[in-house]
């Protein structure tokens, strides 16, 4: 469905992504792994386009997206999640759930997504017409997942999405993107805690230094400490 | 004190540039060349100063050509003789009326006033952030316009203010640019400056590691004040005559275009500007009158040297953010050409050898 | 009474005016971090484009009106397609310079291509009446203005709360960057809040207009330094700052106006702007800015 060849990512004469080639399939929930500064949000953000490739290809169903500007491809079913959540503090829940449909023609099937997210995160409900910047972190996170859904994308990526919530938060939210993938979405998220993101995952590339250092089925990575502890420093001690 | 000789050293290639125009003009030149070249060195002056705040603070100013205002008009008030000044402003506050200096002693207030006032107002200014800043500058110019016009008993009010004893001539405004050129490049390869610079990237970073910003861009604001003052001076005392709408809009964008065309960065990027506008304005303020060229009958056209001024400004900001030289001086430059060559001819001279 | 009356109606028609002026360069900040330097040529533009349309084809005057409110809009784009796009991710000061240069580009082509002296523009009458409300006698622009710049901030409220590109205009002042990863396009945020922009200064140009029944190159500039004033003492890019701001600005301004003596009351703008350049000493952020924070969106 997602397809990197060779991506790389310049700021200025800093290289942070390294002629990264990678694959996602459809249906398939993909872990992206690595220590801080391997250059994972770079290459997210380069896929939607919000910094631009500096070389290499990037296609999302059999089309070349690399020079397509970030609404294009968002409009073409990919979309992102940034780091830090980023939803629109000054607007209210239902603002921003309302900004994430903005660009849909299907009024019908939009009130009925807007449910469906309501329904999984109820949370979002109670909190409906609060402004998002009196929601907690996790809550917020909920709503820039939520926000992201209702553009009805096929594919979404996800940077970070645990980063600084509780366990029991982050496990609600890994269940949810189990959810999701049933229904059919394809996923590439962005993890720093890897354990638990290989535990939902199909397959998990490992980035450090702006390389791929390793790719495989997240349960061959999961199961070898040698791995984890080559790749990621965490190993069972 | 190394660091005034190295100035005084990196002063030298400008300074022989704006020698030898003005020995080119004095020597080839008919009155009317003359007193572009004055105006020339006149305008060079106050770029100069206005890059000090410019070029170092990252701030845009439009409030500078009030500076020079201030200072010309101090010295107009000063220097004028008392004859005349019963006539021009004969009921000025202070008994300004009754009293009468020699040039020197008028210049050196005059500079003072400015520098004063700059102070005061600077304390103001660098308080303000950014756009702030930015448009307290232009609040600046206008009040100082509107005292100008509405102060009748001290300025004349919009009416000329003349018969100010002239006494500079080309060499003056050629010394003045020099001793510009000299202080902007002291004040650009300072500490201050150098601090200045570095916060103008990143303000809450530099004031987050204790750069004194504020302060920095007051020092710059008031040097950048007074030698734009020097450059009032020289226009009082050169033309004799004044009025406020000398140091209003069209001066303000006059000084802004030479300085965003040459680069605000560097020193050598406000004389660079302010050499390609002098010569360029020549040619649109011929055909503003609408001469006959080429067996064409161009029609009057005023307003065509401000259209390009503007579109300057415009088109540098698209198409050159940072000016013909990009920030560098002319030694920068220099010295990597001079490098350049030598690289080039090292592999031939080891040819040679063999 | 009476008097006190027609000031306080006058206070609210000018304070109106400014913040007109003042919302449409807010909007356009809180955006693109751009200070639209050549918001008064949108008025004079409108200016010319009445007098042009008068002097042509259009006999009534009443027609001349949404004429100089779409000439401000479809300039306001203009100005955005042809000289701010270039710009667009610069630093702030770059985008005010550009837009200094555009400015005076429209100014001396305007000397170039009509001339330096007024030219008349012809208002309908009634605009220049006086009508009798509750008793008083007041003008009708100030209480047409008044009532316009109402309608108009309601409006704008409706439109930014309201519809998706209003709520896009509000998220894109905090966040471009995730509003254009909602699919919606920049191009159509930002040129929509230059039309807006462009909308509230031809609906002040009418008014402005009105007053002065004439036009001339230089006319807008006085107009939008006092809505820069009053962007900057409300705290630059905060809308409800910028409408604030013109409101106490033009309030200052009338009561100032009645109550120097004469022999300073030529001094009045520039008392104003040091009352405002103290408020400013005392709170540099403006009235309702906020201090910006390392990391922040400059
Ligand atoms: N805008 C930028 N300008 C310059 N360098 C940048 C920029 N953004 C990121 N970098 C650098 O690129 C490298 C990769 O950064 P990136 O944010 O992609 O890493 P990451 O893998 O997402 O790290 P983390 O896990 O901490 O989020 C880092 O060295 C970082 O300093
Ligand atoms: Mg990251």
């Amino acid at each position: 469905m997602l397809s990197l060849s060779d991506v790389s990512v310049n700021y200025g004469v800093i290289q942070a992504v390294r002629g990264v080639s990678l694959n996602v399939e459809e249906g398939e929930i993909v872990a992206l792994l690595g220590p801080n500064g391997a250059g994972k949000t770079s290459l997210v953000s380069s896929v939607v386009g919000i910094v631009p490739v500096s070389g290499g290809r990037v296609t999302f169903k059999g089309e070349d997206i690399t020079r397509v500007p970030v609404e294009g491809i968002v409009a073409r079913g990919l979309t992102l999640t940034p780091e830090g959540r980023r939803v629109f503090a000054g607007l209210s829940v239902a603002e921003n759930l309302r900004l994430g449909a903005a660009t849909r023609k299907d009024p019908v099937a939009t009130e009925r997504d807007l449910n469906t997210y309501l329904d999984m995160f109820p949370i979002l409900k109670e909190r409906y017409h609060q402004t998002a910047s009196t929601l907690s972190g996790g809550e917020q996170q909920m709503l820039a997942i939520a926000r992201a859904l209702m553009s009805a994308p096929t594919m979404l990526m996800l940077d970070e999405p645990s980063l600084g919530l509780a366990p029991r938060i982050v496990d609600r939210i890994f269940e949810l993107m189990l959810e999701m993938k049933k229904s059919g979405l394809t996923m590439l998220v962005v993890e720093q805690n890897a354990s638990e993101a290989l535990a939902f995952s199909d397959r998990a590339y490992v980035l450090a230094s702006g390389s791929v250092v390793y790719e495989g089925a997240a349960k061959d990575l999961a199961a070898s400490d040698q791995l984890m502890e080559a790749y990621l420093g965490t190993g069972v001690a | 004190m190394d660091l005034v000789r190295q100035t005084l050293l990196r002063t030298l290639i400008p300074a022989a540039i704006l020698v030898a125009i003005a020995i080119l003009v004095m020597r080839y030149g008919q009155p009317y060349q003359i007193r572009v070249g004055y105006v020339f060195f006149i305008n060079l002056t106050m770029v100069v100063g206005l890059q000090i705040f410019m070029g170092n603070s990252g701030t845009a100013s439009f409030g500078h050509a009030a500076f020079s205002g201030i200072a010309a008009y101090t010295v107009a008030i000063l220097m004028t003789p008392l004859m005349l000044k019963r006539t021009l402003i004969p009921d000025a506050p202070f008994n300004l009326d009754q009293v009468v200096l020699g040039p020197i002693p008028s210049i050196i207030l005059a500079l003072l006033v400015t520098g004063v006032v700059a102070y005061v107002v600077g304390l103001a200014i660098s308080r303000l952030k950014g756009v702030g800043a930015e448009i307290g500058t232009l609040a600046f110019l206008v009040i100082v316009h509107v005292v100008f016009t509405n102060w009748i008993e001290l300025f004349r009010g919009p009416r000329a203010f003349y018969g100010i004893p002239i006494i500079s001539n080309l060499w003056w405004g050629l010394g003045a640019s020099i001793i510009a050129v000299f202080v902007a490049k002291l004040f650009r390869d300072s500490k201050y400056g150098v601090q200045l610079r570095a916060s103008s990237d990143n303000m809450l970073a530099a004031k987050a590691m204790g750069v004194p910003v504020d302060r920095l861009r007051l020092i710059a604001w008031t040097l950048s004040g007074i030698v734009v003052g020097a450059g009032g001076v020289l226009l009082a005392t050169n033309l004799g005559t004044i009025a406020p709408t000398s140091f209003y809009f069209n001066q303000t964008f006059l000084m802004m275009a030479m300085l965003l065309l040459g680069g605000m960065r560097s020193v050598s990027g406000a004389v660079c500007g302010t050499i390609v506008i002098a010569l360029g304005s020549e040619i649109t303020r011929t055909l503003e009158s609408g001469p006959v060229l080429l067996g064409i009958d161009f029609p009057e056209m005023f307003g065509l040297t401000g259209f390009f001024l503007g579109a300057v400004i415009v088109l540098v900001m698209a198409f050159r953010r940072e000016g013909i030289l990009a920030g560098e001086e002319f030694e920068d430059i220099w010295d990597d050409m001079t490098r350049r060559l030598r690289r080039d001819k090292a592999p031939a001279a080891a040819l040679d050898e063999r | 009474m009476e008097y006190v009356i027609q000031q306080a109606i006058n206070a609210l028609s000018v304070g109106g005016e400014y913040a007109l002026l003042a919302l449409g360069l807010a909007i356009v900040f809180s955006i693109m971090n751009l200070v639209n330097f050549a918001h008064g040529e949108l008025i004079t533009l409108g200016g010319y484009a009445m007098f042009f349309a008068a002097a042509t084809f259009v006999g009534n005057p009443v027609l001349l009106l949404p004429i100089c409110v779409l000439t401000a809009v479809v300039a306001a784009m203009l100005f955005e397609r042809i000289a701010f796009r270039p710009v667009r991710n610069a630093p702030a000061t770059t985008g005010l310079l550009t837009a200094f240069g555009v400015s005076i580009v429209i100014q001396n082509a305007l000397v170039i291509f009509v001339a330096t002296r007024p030219k008349p523009v012809p208002v309908p009458s009634w605009m220049q009446g006086t009508m009798s409300f509750g008793g008083f006698n007041l003008p009708v622009v100030q209480i047409l203005e008044t009532g316009a710049t109402v309608c108009a901030v309601a409006g704008l409220v409706l439109l930014l709360t309201r519809t998706n590109l209003g709520l896009a205009m509000r998220a894109a002042a905090k966040d471009f960057t995730v509003v254009r990863l909602m699919g919606i396009q920049a191009n159509r945020v930002i040129l929509g809040a230059f039309a807006v922009s462009g909308f509230l200064a031809g609906l002040a140009a009418v008014f402005i207009l009105a007053r002065r029944g004439a036009v001339d190159p230089l006319m807008g500039f006085t107009p939008v330094l006092k809505a820069f004033v009053a962007c900057v003492l409300g705290g630059f890019g905060s809308l409800l700052g910028a409408a604030a701001g013109g409101l106490v600005l033009g309030i200052l301004e009338v009561v100032l106006q009645a109550t120097l003596p004469s022999d300073v009351a030529g001094f009045r703008d520039a008392i104003v702007f040091l009352l405002v350049g103290a408020a400013l000493i005392w709170r540099p952020t403006g009235l309702l800015g906020t201090r910006a924070e390392l990391g922040d969106k400059e």
